[in-house]
């Protein structure tokens, strides 16, 4: 166990490089240490502005000045000049870009209204009494009996639910996001899709047109449940698209799990569970596989490219035998997952959804 | 070679002809966002231009034992062949949606009870042709005594 606090290894444990003996250590100690819990929040806000900073040009007239200062600094005999130069032309450099980003986040002071629903949300430090403004890098939290209402710029509106602490990230026309650190959310959009995003620790919810709830906790223990349209729900290369009517888990070190309608069998919905995040075995796919109706073909759909390729047949022949293989979607392609098939096949099944 | 060719169409036409019918589904069918708000989607099947059928629909209502009939609007999504039906028709009572269809000559047609959480699969009924008064009727008393699941 971390009986000190473990700064050192926080990177890697927020990317899942530890082990998981060490995981399960850190995550002890981040249950017990106040310090070592916001030292972890302070990381993922900065890995999640890097993740984010726009690529700024630097302006042609700083290149140029820098070669030009480089030029001296050789020339010069005196080496201390050339170096003051040359750092203040990074400085200028620096300072350029700053603003630049500034600018870009800022949107010449763009805020989102907010508006109290119930009790005393906050905006950084400042309680709402009924409405307010919030900007990019501002935490709206809310205690467990605080609600708040944003205002997503004019796609859509953010309902903000107690115990909830969230950040707004990003707040330009072609990229509105958040952060969800802990609590829930309800999304409504009405937006063309991929122009609202919401990250949690282990999932950033992509709106393809929809309205959802989203909830999760600190270490990314989290669920996302769609009623409209639809949500990609993306980790590090992983992709579930969730439907209306469906939900989806999300597990730290995991990702997004399988997505299931919600009135699919309970037996299938804990052998899913017990498959996606609990290395679940024959056993429990094969009780997916019973359990499946033609509309939990969608659950099956996501299957096929999850399973060991030993089981993607008895997948695929499960879809087969509830829903006719429309054209362009043959065995072999499907088996290879072929992304076009797939695409396909998801297409057609969707009208079963 | 003409002759050959025309025999092929003719046959291709009449079989798409022949097999001219709709299948529903819920809005994430479609795969346009603009749907989402849609009481459901449907698609035209087995017609060769599915951007010229003619497609017209109404919702066939009985609110207080009163036989109510609202014209739907039925909205084109970007892909041919695909439609969106909004509800424009009252929440109360109890509601089918009796869609129509023609393809050059042929026909389709369409009954789809609303229940309390939205289109009910289960019970709709596809014809390739119009539906008749009589079976819209029969689905309407069906729904409105529980008949419909």
């Amino acid at each position: 166990m971390f009986t000190k606090h473990f700064s050192g290894q926080l990177a890697s444990y927020i990317d899942g490089e530890l082990a998981q003996r060490k995981v399960q250590q850190a995550e002890l100690h981040l249950g017990q240490c106040a310090r070592c819990r916001t030292e972890c929040e302070q990381v993922r806000y900065g890995m999640a502005v890097l993740e984010h900073l726009p690529l700024v040009e630097a302006p042609e007239g700083a290149w140029a000045s820098i070669e030009a200062a480089f030029q001296q600094s050789r020339s010069r005999t005196t080496a201390t000049t050339g170096r003051w130069r040359l750092a203040f032309a990074a400085t200028v450099v620096l300072v350029l870009a700053g603003v630049a980003y500034w600018a870009g986040v800022h949107q010449s002071g763009m805020r989102w209204e907010i508006v109290r629903l119930a009790g005393s949300p906050i905006v950084g430090a400042k309680q709402i009494r009924e409405a307010g403004r919030v900007g990019a890098g501002e935490w709206i939290e809310t205690d467990s009996r605080s609600r708040a209402a944003v205002k997503v710029g004019e796609i859509g509106s953010v309902e903000v639910g107690p115990n909830t602490r969230v950040r707004v990230v990003a707040m330009r026309p072609d990229e509105h996001r958040l952060a969800l650190l802990r609590g829930e959310i309800r999304a409504r959009i009405y937006a063309p899709p991929r122009l609202f995003f919401v990250d949690t620790a282990s999932g950033t919810a992509v709106d393809l047109g929809c309205e959802y709830e989203l909830k999760t906790d600190e270490d990314g223990f989290g669920m996302l449940r769609v009623t409209k349209g639809w949500v990609s729900f993306q980790w590090k290369g992983l992709e579930s698209l969730v439907p209306a009517g469906a939900s989806c888990r999300t597990r730290p070190h995991v990702g997004p799990g399988i997505p299931y309608f919600d009135d699919a069998s309970e037996n299938l919905k804990q052998a899913l569970e017990s498959f996606a995040f609990e290395k679940g075995g024959n056993e429990t796919l094969s009780i997916v596989l019973t359990e499946s109706r033609a509309r939990d073909t969608l659950t099956l759909w996501h299957l096929l490219s999850r399973v060991e390729v030993g089981d993607r047949e008895r997948v695929y022949d499960r879809i087969a035998a509830l829903t006719p293989v429309p054209d362009g979607v043959s065995r072999e392609q499907a088996l290879k997952l072929n992304p076009e098939t797939l695409k396909r096949w998801k297409e057609e099944l969707s009208w079963t959804w | 070679m003409l002759r050959l060719g025309i025999t092929v169409f003719t046959v291709a036409a009449l079989v798409l002809a022949a097999g001219f019918t709709f299948t529903i589904g819920s809005p994430v069918a479609s795969q346009d966002y603009q749907a989402k708000a849609a009481a459901f989607v449907f698609r035209t099947e087995g017609c060769a231009e599915p951007a010229k059928a003619q497609i017209s629909g109404t919702a066939e209502g009985l609110v207080k034992g009163a036989r109510r009939s609202v014209v739907l609007k039925v909205t084109a999504m970007t892909k041919p062949g695909v439609y969106a039906v909004y509800q424009n028709w009252p929440p109360e009572g109890e509601w089918v949606v009796n869609l129509k269809g023609t393809c050059t000559d042929a026909s389709a047609g369409a009954i789809v009870p609303i229940g309390p959480k939205g289109f009910i699969r289960e019970s709709s009924k596809f014809f390739q042709r119009p539906a008749t008064n009589a079976e819209i009727e029969t689905s309407l008393r069906a729904l409105a005594k529980g008949g419909n699941k």
